[in-house]
């Protein structure tokens, strides 16, 4: 996912955060679960840490709880704005807040960072008890179902009964989707945007490029590096190239065309960033490596590739057997990465196996990052999905 | 209720007399919804529903409706046979690329197929185009042929040929006269303004 949907030209936000429809000034907090840990793989940890914002309140039924799941480089900072001179509100501000299609007034939104990630929870960044040092790639294998087991256990502490809705973009689909399998009787809706089953050949070898990237900067070291360093070069690599896939050739064209920027001497030839495409993707490999972990990138990219229900389960629709929820599943036309296609996919699979099931789609160019799109139509379907009443009201007037 | 809105109500008094309570029912060209919300409180259907606008999907949602946004051929293919008890095609065939292919393989999805549709073989559509030289214009084709959807529209004397010729089984007819209410009891093919059919493969 992008960290700045934004054009880099475009002016900086204005702070809204004491706008009526937004959340304002929120804390992150801490979760800690003291017992073991057990992982799919068959590792366990002495206990995690996860951390969390939420916004709303838990109502008296302890039902109105709705779960963000967070992409691949995102955080459980989904909302309102750390501070009065925070530049940038939480990466899914448009869509939370009092009145807006997720509705602080009326549900509790809770959104924590994943389990093997570096956004303070707990990941191969953090100190592992045994020796005291990072756990580097000594941290067991995450996958998406370890990342749900764990935010169950958050929501738990949290006192939640049952999930009004659980839902995400991309990664934050697959979460989703698992939340649903995996604790069904919890689960009450679920709504996967841009996401898929199980990640096409393609998407695979975009991840593969980016770990190599890492891999092959020497100062990845196997992982054991200190926090302040680490493979900086390649982290940053791996992130322009991922970058690309969350947009589009058109998007792109939109956003940069062939506009150049001014270089020092006015010099044509020479490699220095001309195009306004390469300064911004070098923004945005510079900005990511101060705010993320490479062996993150590496555990969480494992995790999206090794994604697969159909496979885990025997088929997809076995997967979706236990499934209570109702779901609403949404692609966008302009999604190359997880495309409409994989979106179909299961919406369909959900219809096959008998559950309640919607599909809708987005014509939009900003490709995978379409998620986060600024979309009175998509916030109109999230609305209507999220607040529709349990028993069904025909009304006659037509 | 004004005439329009008795006719646009008349699939759900039919469908609604025909529909298996608790059955599993798939409406394509759902619309916003209207037909599958009224099955799902008069006959607890679990509905379905496809067609290609995402207004009409949002509009559904928020009803509490399941509806797919896309092609219903596709959506169909998707499906193993029979998996659907009916299929309902209401005011929706005239419009369709390929309208036999899309009926044969709802024959192949569902055990029952509904199909409704405006008869143009009815007399005063017939006296419209011999007396006006015009495109047939009524209660519910409003527009002039350069603001309406491409239509391909059929007879209740058409239909009955594809049924024979590809011999599909015709479970069920309603004729309808012209105020879509009443019962046609002869000529249906120039009398009636509104027919459905109950499909079945052979």
């Amino acid at each position: 996912m992008a960290d700045d949907a934004q054009a880099p030209d475009a002016p900086a936000p204005t702070p809204r955060h004491l706008a009526g429809d937004d959340v304002g000034i929120v804390h992150a907090r801490d979760f800690t679960h003291p017992g073991t840990f057990a992982f799919k793989s068959g590792q366990a940890i002495e206990g995690f840490t996860l951390r969390y914002e939420t916004y709303g309140v838990l109502n008296a039924t302890r039902d109105n709880a709705v779960l963000i799941c967070h992409a691949l480089s995102g955080d459980h900072h989904c909302a309102g704005w750390h501070s009065e001179s925070d530049g940038k509100p939480g990466w899914w501000n448009n869509l939370i807040g009092p009145g807006k299609a997720v509705d602080t007034r009326r549900f509790f939104v809770v959104c924590a960072n994943v389990l093997g990630g570096c956004q303070g929870s707990t990941g191969p960044s953090s100190a592992d008890p045994a020796t005291g040092r990072a756990y580097g790639t000594h941290f067991p294998f995450v996958t998406i179902r370890d990342m749900v087991n764990a935010q169950k256990l958050l929501l738990d502490h949290l006192g939640v009964s049952e999930l009004h809705a659980v839902m995400g973009g991309s990664m934050g689909g697959m979460t989703a989707m698992l939340f649903a399998i995996e604790y069904p009787q919890f689960t009450r809706r679920q709504i996967i945007m841009a996401s898929t089953a199980n990640e096409s050949a393609q998407a695979i070898a975009f991840n593969e490029v980016g770990r190599q990237a890492i891999m092959q900067d020497p100062a990845w070291n196997n992982g054991d590096y200190p926090r302040d360093g680490g493979p900086r070069v390649g982290l940053a690599i791996a992130r322009m190239m991922a970058h690309i896939t969350y947009l589009s050739d058109a998007g792109m064209d939109r956003k940069f065309g062939r506009r150049k920027r001014e270089t020092a001497g006015g010099e044509a030839y020479t490699f220095d960033a001309q195009f306004e495409v390469e300064s911004y993707l070098r923004h945005q490999g510079q900005s990511f490596i101060n705010r993320f972990d490479a062996n993150s990138y590496l555990y969480i990219t494992r995790a999206i590739d090794q994604f697969d229900p159909a496979r885990s389960y025997g088929s997809l629709e076995q997967a979706f057997a236990p499934i209570r929820a109702e779901s609403l599943v949404v692609g966008f036309t302009s999604d190359w990465l997880f495309p409409p296609e994989q979106n179909r996919a299961i919406a369909l699979a959900l219809l096959r196996a008998g559950k309640r099931a919607s599909y809708a789609e987005l014509s939009t160019d900003l490709g995978h990052d379409s998620f986060l799109l600024e979309s009175p139509d998509l916030y109109t379907l999230i609305s209507g999905f999220l607040e529709r009443s349990e028993t069904y009201v025909f009304d006659f007037a037509i | 209720m004004s005439r329009l809105l008795q006719k646009r109500t008349v699939d759900m008094q039919v469908i609604g007399e025909w529909v298996e309570p608790n059955s599993r029912v798939l409406d394509l060209g759902c619309g916003r919804g209207e037909l599958m919300g009224y099955l799902v409180q008069a006959k607890h259907v679990s509905a379905t529903g496809v067609d290609l606008d995402f207004a009409r999907i949002s509009a559904c949602v928020r009803s509490g409706l399941s509806a797919y946004q896309g092609d219903m051929t596709a959506f169909m293919r998707a499906f193993p046979d029979r998996h659907f008890d009916r299929i309902i095609c209401s005011r929706t065939v005239h419009e369709l690329d390929d309208p036999a292919g899309v009926i044969l393989e709802a024959l192949r999805v569902g055990s029952t197929v509904t199909v409704g549709f405006v008869n143009h073989g009815f007399w005063k559509n017939r006296l419209d185009v011999l007396f006006r030289g015009r495109k047939v214009r009524n209660d519910v084709y409003t527009t002039p042929w350069h603001e309406s959807r491409p239509a391909n529209p059929l007879t209740i004397a058409d239909f009955e040929d594809f049924c024979r010729e590809r011999s599909i089984r015709v479970a069920r007819r309603a004729h309808l006269l012209g105020d879509w209410r009443t019962r046609c009891p002869l000529l249906p093919n120039l009398l009636a303004g509104y027919a459905l059919y109950d499909l079945a493969r052979a």
